[in-house]
Formats: C-alpha cells, sequence, structure tokens
C-alpha cells in the first residue's frame, strides 16, 4: 500500500534537565489511516524510546492526548496524519505540548492548574430537595426539552484544548477558563440543581466578563462544544439575577438600549453607559481624534427605517430564550 | 512513609463509588491513587448503557434482570453476587442520577431505557452514548464536593501483606519517578480489566493492561475464571476501537459478502442482539467459511449496516459512533456500512473475591473488571459491567470503611519499597537484546492463535510455552529513557511484565476447562459440560513460583441450569 514520507518535528524538554527546549525530527513513512498519536507510538516503539506524551483510550473519550499540531490544539488519536500534511501542504508536522500550562517533560503538561481552577467553581450539583427526590425509590424528572439545554455540555471530556487556546486565560490570571465557567452554567439551567441561576455568580467571581469572545474555544474543541455559549449564557443569567453593576453587564445593557432607541449602535454614549464618567475620560483621548477626522458620529441617533419592527423580532427573540 | 486509613487503586466508576461512599465517614483518611488522571480511566469508553430493572419503558424486574444474566453467564455467575447486584440496580441508578448525571430521558422526564443483547426487555438506561463518560464525570464530580484525596498519575507496583492482613502497597510517583510505601489500612484495587493482552486487536486502552491481577498474583493471591475474555462483536476493522451494541439495540444489521442478515442462522429469534459471544463466534465463522470481506490490508471483516436508522435517529441517539466511524474508519455510517470485526473487550475473570469484594488478605479489596465476583460468568451481558463496578465499589466502599474504624495498622517493611526500587532498576540494567514492542506484538498474535474466539488444546500448548518463552525473553528488556521524570517507558515496560503474568493465567484456565462455556469456546470440546465444569478455576503462585489450579463451587439459588438458547 502507499506511504507517504513524513517529517515530525518534535519539541523535546525536561526542565529538570535541559536549559531550554529543542526540536527534534522523526521521519517516517505513513499509510492511510495513521493517526498522530499511532506515529508517536511507532516513534517511541522504533526510532526513540525517550519521547513522551499521555495516551489513553485512542478513542477520543478520554482527554489524555491533546497537543499542538502545526500551532492547532488537536487530540492526537482522532486527527489523521495525512489530513494534516494535506491541510498545510506541508511534509513537515510541528508537534508541540498545548499552551497556557506548564511542560513536565516533552508533550505532557501540567493540568493542575486548569484543575485547580474547575474545583473551585462548584463543578458539581448541590441538589434542590423540592426537585430531586429524598428516596432512592424514585428518579427525579427532567424532561428532554431540560435535558437538551445542558446535555452538549455534558460531553466534555477535560482535554483542557480550550484553556491552552484561550485568550482570557492568556491574560487574566483570575479567569475561570472556558470549560471551567461552561460547567458551571451546565448545573445553572440542571432543573435538579439548587444554586440554580445564582451559579452566575460564581461566574462573576471568576471573571466571566473577562471572555473576549475569540470563539477559539469553541474552534479547538474535539467534541464541537462551545464553551464561549455556555459563558454567554452564564453572563445572561447574571443579568436575569441582576448583578448589572459591573462594566460588562453594563456594556451588554447599552447595547441593548441603543438598539431599543434606535436600532443602531450609539457608539458615543457607549464608553458612558459602560463606564459611566470614568469610561469618558478613559476614551476622551480617542474620542476627540475621532471627532477630528470626522468619525465620530452624533449622540443623537435617528431611529432606522422600521424600527418597531426591529423591536418587536428582539423580545420576541427574549421570549424565546 | 504515606499513611492512609484506605488506599484505592484505580479511579474508574469503581475506584470513584468506592471513593465517594468512603468519603461518607467521617474522619477517614482516604487517598485515590491512579495512573491517570481520574476521568481518563476506561469507565469513560463504555457507549451503551447501564442495565437496571426501572420497568419504566416495559415491566420488569430484578428477578428478570437476574436470570438474563445468570443466562448470559452460561450459569457460571454467582446467583447471590448476581441478585444482589440486579436487586440494587434501580436504586443505585437513582442514586447516580440524584447526583446529576444526564440520563437520557423519556417524554414524561424518567430515565429511558434501550433494548440490548441478551436482555428480555428494554432495560438499559443511557446518556445517549456516553453513558460511561457522563458517569465518570459526575461521579468524579461528587469526589470533589466530598474533598477525597487523588494521587493521580501513580502507578501501583505490589501488595503488601503479612499472609493475612494488608499493610499498604507500593506506588511509584510518575512524575518525579520516586517510590514510595503507603501503608494502608484497607486497600481497594479497581484497576480495571486486562484485555491489552491482545494488543493488537482490543477495544481497550492502551493502559488496560491487568495491573491489579498481576500484584496480586505476585502477592499470592488467587485470581478466578481467567480463561473468560469476551470478544465484543463490533469491533472497527482497523484499530478495534469498539462500535457500542448500542447500534445493534438501535436495530443495526449484520451483514455479510452475500448481503444476508446471518445471525438468523445462529440466532434466530434475537438475531443480532443475541448475546456478545455468540455474535462474536457467528461473524469469525462467517469470515472463516469465506463469507467476509477483505481489504487491502488484509483485514478480514462484516458490516454494520446502520443506514436504515435514518439520519435523525443517528445524530440524536448515536451521535458518538458515528463521529468514530468518520474519524477512525473514513465512513459516515447515514451513507454506508461499518466494516467491524470481533474485538478482545473485556476480561470476566479476576481477583477472587466474595460479594463485599473481600480478599483472601482481610483489609484487600478488589472491585469492578479486575476482579471476579462474580457475577458474570463465562460471559457478560452488554450494559452490566457499568452496574457490576458502581454496585461493587460502592459495597466494598461500605465495607472497607467499617472494617479500617475496628482495625489498626499492622508493619509495613520499609524493604518492601527497596524491593521494588531495586526491580525497577534492573529492568534499567537489561542488557536490551529484546525490544518492548516485538514482544507486545508477539504476546498479541501468540494469544490470539490459541486463546481467541475459538480454542483447541494442541494451539492452547503451544500458546502456554510461547507465553513462558516470552516472559523468560522479557528479562532481557532494557529501559532506554534512563530520566526519572514521567518515564512512559518505564510504565510501559511494567505494563508489559504484568500483561505477560496474566496471559499465562488465562492460557492455563483455558487448557484446564476441556468444555465450552460462554466466551470460552473449544472445537475440541464443544458442549458445556455442567457435570465436570459448573465451577470456578482458581489459579494462585505457589511458594516455588509455580501456578497452581483449584477448583471452587458455584453458587446457585434460583436458576438451574439449562441450555442457553437465543
Amino acid at each position: 500500500m502507499e506511504k507517504r514520507e513524513v517529517t515530525f518535528r518534535i519539541f523535546r524538554f525536561n526542565p529538570k534537565r535541559d536549559e531550554k527546549p529543542c526540536y527534534r525530527d522523526y521521519k517516517l513513512p505513513v499509510p492511510k489511516g495513521m493517526t498522530i498519536l499511532e506515529a508517536l507510538q511507532f516513534i517511541k516503539d522504533n526510532l526513540d524510546p525517550t519521547l513522551s506524551f499521555r495516551a489513553f483510550c485512542r478513542s477520543a473519550i478520554c482527554g489524555s492526548c491533546a497537543v499542538k499540531i502545526n500551532g492547532f490544539p488537536k487530540l492526537a488519536c482522532k486527527t489523521q496524519v495525512l489530513n494534516e500534511v494535506e491541510k498545510f501542504g506541508t511534509d513537515i508536522l510541528t508537534v508541540e505540548p498545548i499552551d497556557n500550562f506548564p511542560v513536565i517533560r516533552d508533550l505532557i503538561v501540567d493540568w493542575e492548574p486548569a484543575i485547580e481552577k474547575l474545583r473551585e467553581v462548584y463543578p458539581y450539583l448541590i441538589p434542590d430537595p423540592e426537585v430531586v427526590p429524598h428516596t432512592l425509590e424514585e428518579e427525579s424528572r427532567v424532561y428532554p426539552g431540560e435535558l437538551k439545554k445542558f446535555d452538549i455540555f455534558t460531553d466534555c471530556i477535560l482535554c483542557t484544548s480550550c484553556y491552552s487556546a484561550c485568550t482570557a486565560v492568556k491574560i487574566d490570571e483570575e479567569y475561570g477558563g472556558p470549560f471551567q465557567l461552561a460547567r458551571s452554567y451546565r448545573f445553572a439551567v440542571d432543573p435538579r440543581d439548587a444554586l440554580k441561576k445564582e451559579r452566575a455568580k460564581v461566574g462573576l467571581a471568576f471573571n466571566m466578563w473577562n471572555c473576549v469572545r475569540c470563539e477559539k474555544c469553541a474552534d479547538v474543541c474535539p467534541k464541537h462544544i462551545a464553551p464561549v455559549d455556555g459563558i454567554m449564557k452564564l453572563r445572561g443569567l447574571s443579568i436575569e439575577i441582576g448583578k448589572r453593576d459591573n462594566p460588562g453587564a453594563r456594556h451588554v445593557m447599552a447595547f441593548y438600549k441603543s438598539l431599543l432607541e434606535s436600532g443602531m449602535l450609539n457608539e458615543v454614549l457607549l464608553p458612558l453607559r459602560t463606564k459611566g464618567i470614568k469610561g469618558i475620560i478613559e476614551n476622551l483621548p480617542l474620542g476627540v481624534m475621532m471627532i477630528l477626522k470626522g468619525k465620530a458620529h452624533s449622540p443623537i441617533v435617528k431611529p432606522i427605517d422600521e424600527h418597531e419592527t426591529l423591536v418587536g423580532v428582539m423580545k420576541a427573540a427574549m421570549e424565546v430564550e | 512513609m504515606l499513611q492512609y486509613d484506605i488506599v484505592i487503586v484505580g479511579a474508574g466508576g469503581g475506584g470513584l463509588y468506592a471513593a465517594l461512599e468512603t468519603s461518607k465517614k467521617k474522619g477517614l483518611k482516604v487517598a485515590v491513587i491512579s495512573k491517570v488522571f481520574p476521568t481518563r480511566s476506561h469507565t469513560g469508553a463504555a457507549q451503551g448503557g447501564i442495565n437496571a430493572a426501572l420497568g419504566n419503558v416495559a415491566p420488569d424486574s430484578p428477578e428478570k434482570h437476574s436470570y438474563d444474566t445468570v443466562k448470559g453467564s452460561d450459569f457460571l455467575a454467582d446467583q447471590d453476587a448476581v441478585e444482589l447486584m440486579c436487586e440494587t440496580a434501580p436504586k443505585i441508578i437513582r442514586e447516580m442520577e440524584h447526583m446529576g448525571l444526564p440520563f437520557s430521558r423519556l417524554e414524561d422526564g424518567r430515565i429511558a431505557q434501550r433494548p440490548f443483547g441478551g436482555a428480555s426487555f428494554p432495560r438499559t438506561c443511557y446518556a445517549a452514548d456516553k453513558t460511561g463518560h457522563v458517569m465518570l464525570q459526575t461521579l468524579y464530580e461528587q469526589c470533589l464536593k466530598n474533598n477525597v484525596t487523588f494521587l493521580d498519575e501513580w502507578f501501583a507496583l505490589s501488595l503488601v501483606h503479612n499472609g493475612e492482613r494488608i499493610a499498604g502497597i507500593v506506588a511509584v510517583d510518575l512524575k518525579t519517578g520516586e517510590v514510595h510505601g503507603i501503608r494502608a489500612k484497607a486497600v481497594i484495587l479497581a484497576t480495571g480489566g486486562h484485555a491489552r493482552i491482545y494488543w493488537k486487536r482490543t477495544s481497550n486502552a492502551l493502559g488496560n493492561t491487568g495491573d491489579g491481577p498481576a500484584m496480586a498474583l505476585r502477592a499470592g493471591i488467587p485470581l478466578k475464571d481467567m480463561e473468560f475474555v469476551q470478544f465484543h462483536p463490533t469491533g472497527l476493522r482497523r484499530t478495534g476501537i469498539l462500535v457500542t451494541e448500542g447500534a445493534r439495540g438501535e436495530g443495526g444489521y449484520l451483514i455479510n459478502n452475500k448481503g444476508e442478515r446471518f445471525m438468523k442462522r445462529y440466532a434466530p429469534e434475537k438475531m443480532e442482539l443475541a448475546p456478545r459471544d455468540l455474535v462474536s463466534r457467528a461473524i469469525e465463522t462467517e469470515i472463516l467459511e469465506g463469507r467476509g470481506f477483505k481489504d487491502d490490508e488484509g483485514n478480514e471483516f462484516v458490516y454494520l449496516d446502520l443506514r436504515h436508522l435514518g439520519r435523525k435517529k443517528m445524530l440524536e441517539r448515536l451521535p458518538q459512533i458515528r463521529e468514530l466511524a468518520i474519524d477512525f474508519e473514513g465512513v459516515d455510517p447515514i451513507e454506508e456500512p461499518i466494516p467491524v470485526r470481533p474485538t478482545a473487550h473485556y476480561s470476566m475473570g479476576g481477583i477472587d473475591t466474595d460479594i463485599y469484594g473481600r480478599t483472601r488478605i482481610k483489609g484487600l479489596y478488589a472491585v469492578g473488571e479486575c476482579a471476579c465476583v462474580s457475577v458474570h460468568g463465562a460471559n457478560r451481558l452488554g450494559g452490566n459491567s457499568l452496574l457490576d463496578i458502581v454496585v461493587f465499589g460502592k459495597i466494598a466502599g461500605e465495607d472497607a470503611a467499617n472494617y479500617v474504624s475496628e482495625v489498626s495498622f499492622i508493619p509495613f517493611e520499609e524493604s518492601r519499597v527497596r524491593d521494588e526500587e531495586e526491580r525497577i532498576e534492573s529492568l534499567f540494567s537489561g542488557d536490551g537484546t529484546e525490544r518492548l514492542a516485538d514482544l507486545r506484538n508477539e504476546l498479541s498474535d501468540v494469544m490470539t492463535y490459541g486463546a481467541g474466539i475459538f480454542r483447541e488444546e494442541k494451539k492452547m500448548r503451544e500458546t502456554l510455552e510461547k507465553v513462558r518463552e516470552i516472559k523468560e525473553r522479557a528479562k532481557r528488556l532494557k529501559i532506554e529513557d534512563t530520566e526519572r521524570v514521567f518515564n512512559t517507558n518505564l510504565q510501559q515496560t511494567l505494563e508489559f511484565l504484568n500483561m505477560v503474568e496474566v496471559a499465562e493465567t488465562i492460557v492455563l484456565g483455558a487448557i484446564e476447562r476441556k468444555e465450552s462455556r460462554g466466551a470460552h469456546f473449544r472445537l475440541d470440546y464443544p458442549k458445556r459440560d455442567d457435570e465436570n465444569f459448573l465451577k470456578h478455576s482458581i489459579i494462585e503462585k505457589g511458594e516455588d513460583g509455580d501456578l497452581r489450579i483449584s477448583w471452587k463451587p458455584v453458587k446457585i439459588t434460583k436458576f438451574q441450569p439449562e441450555e442457553r438458547k437465543y
């Protein structure tokens, strides 16, 4: 059968011994069907037994083997080598440990910081005594439609790919992290949970408004979960329970208000509505520049045509949610 | 030396349930050690579901569940254990439901149930095709809630006891490479299965290497019914990765190269939903008799056809299976049938325990796939393994918690830690004339040849010789990686050494059991022989290091052995 020579350029590092990481090349013939994990195991078995990586189930359910292939986090076990070669148009694949974690050795990272954050977000059901029966003779009733609200988030395998790609994690040490906040949301909408919407406060405590909605977490998730969706909905719950006195919520409310008023985003009023006078002062130099360049619009915005229809659509959408 | 009241080895469903149970008792110091981060455990790969006679879809009872289980076991299961498991099933399902486990639901909000092989009713509770995954996540969440102590990525090396009571274990912290003694009043082994012995064709995770049974064997603790290894009918053609029984539960067909649903010849009534041993033999027979398919690489297979289920049902009920087939076989089951072949899947045999998970050594327990209670006998029914681990994990956890509050620690000889350090040192200084990958593949080939789906005396004898030869040659393995930090070369070598030891017990048991029963099928003894073999095989290591076999009666309560027809 036809095979293709592929070079694996692999990150090698033992912090206990090496001053800095290096990359080592391994060339091997790749048959159709070979996964990145099979290639790594081939290298370990035949070329270099010191190559260190984690792997377990081989079938994309245990979350052990997330690595970076040409810069993108992927599960080694479910990634076909030849697909990557094709996609990147190169016979050289760089394999590195995922970002945002300390490296223990080669492709093995220390998950502990992310798991520590998971432990902090109350990642478990706190049963609502009104819903969850007190005896083991009965089950709680959860209707299919209710399950649907959080079911996708229970697919998370803690592979930490999303955490490794997260922009907010990079800049904010206190940020809760995508899979962690998504799990908070999962319980917030579980009818059996006692905290329910109150769980949005956990999101607030872990800076959920610092998510910049880059959606990388959704792009890299091997289980096709979009943690960002959970975070957005958790934000929504925080507004519902009246936690509006923060820049994030005010920013969203300002958008909402703008649209209700005119159907257009009132950018001039946005800083004021989000951050108050402080916002005006902070944005003053930019504002002045914009006025000078003729880029600023008047603070009074005329409603768009069919504005009433838009408002109707918005209200209907709110009801559906 | 580290010291805990209870040490649990393994963090799959069995280990975590035991941990939860012990955490209910205040003041106990408990640690769970696991060679992988807890939610990586292989429980997570169980797709199809967990059996319990809830009767949510059709009237059902624990007694009927017991009967199906005993019949499925080919009457080798201990019926007191089966009854205990099946009676506990509805309660433990609800207990997990109350913990937040996201079961799939019926329109009226109750837990949904699907049909499974060997069951008389739709009895299998499920969460789409990710039941084990959500169970593992839910149990881990609850352990976090109860502040369970975890030693993640620690690998257990040996058991320490004084011939009567357990003193603790020796383990290596993989992150540092340091060997530690861990003193404990009770140890619960929950290390999982050993089907990885069939390295090249198995559904198992890379780490299902029989660490628990191997440690037990070395410590003089008997193993039971080791000859019984279940081959799951539907592994993916290339990798052996599993396609859940749920796929047949939802109505999938098995098709040969004549386009026939060939199960009509083997189980006219149950068809594709006959028990696993029967379906696996049917597929192998079709292939052996020339009615299978063959691909360019020489893989032989039949088709699992799900196309008639339609896109909607597939996406709703079997989304993971669809993705597996696409990622690993390049086949979208909505458009094309899936190429499958039986794959080594489940170890019915294991460490001999009673219904509380107790072993011969006081304070040493074993639960789940590494143990043999026995509830699965000669063949496990789909949906009963997840049930086994949670029921007996809970029972053993409770029993151990009571036990440790009544006893004190016994002495733990420091020299036992040095013994393990020396054993590891010697692996670094082997002469290196043998290679790990070669020996692993050879073991797989020879086990498939002599101790696979079809067995016969001559081939088994050859296999036994060969396994012993591989065990000798393994002494010449050398660990090439000399680093201490996360040495996966060391770990894989230790795992292989465990596998060879366990493999020998499988072949020995298979040779001695001169009958066919459940997953153990002998061409030279094709009939079940209740007169001579309605009994458990017990294998242990004597003082001289040789394996000895003896037998133990089967406990029969309600169900007298009868012919097993489907």
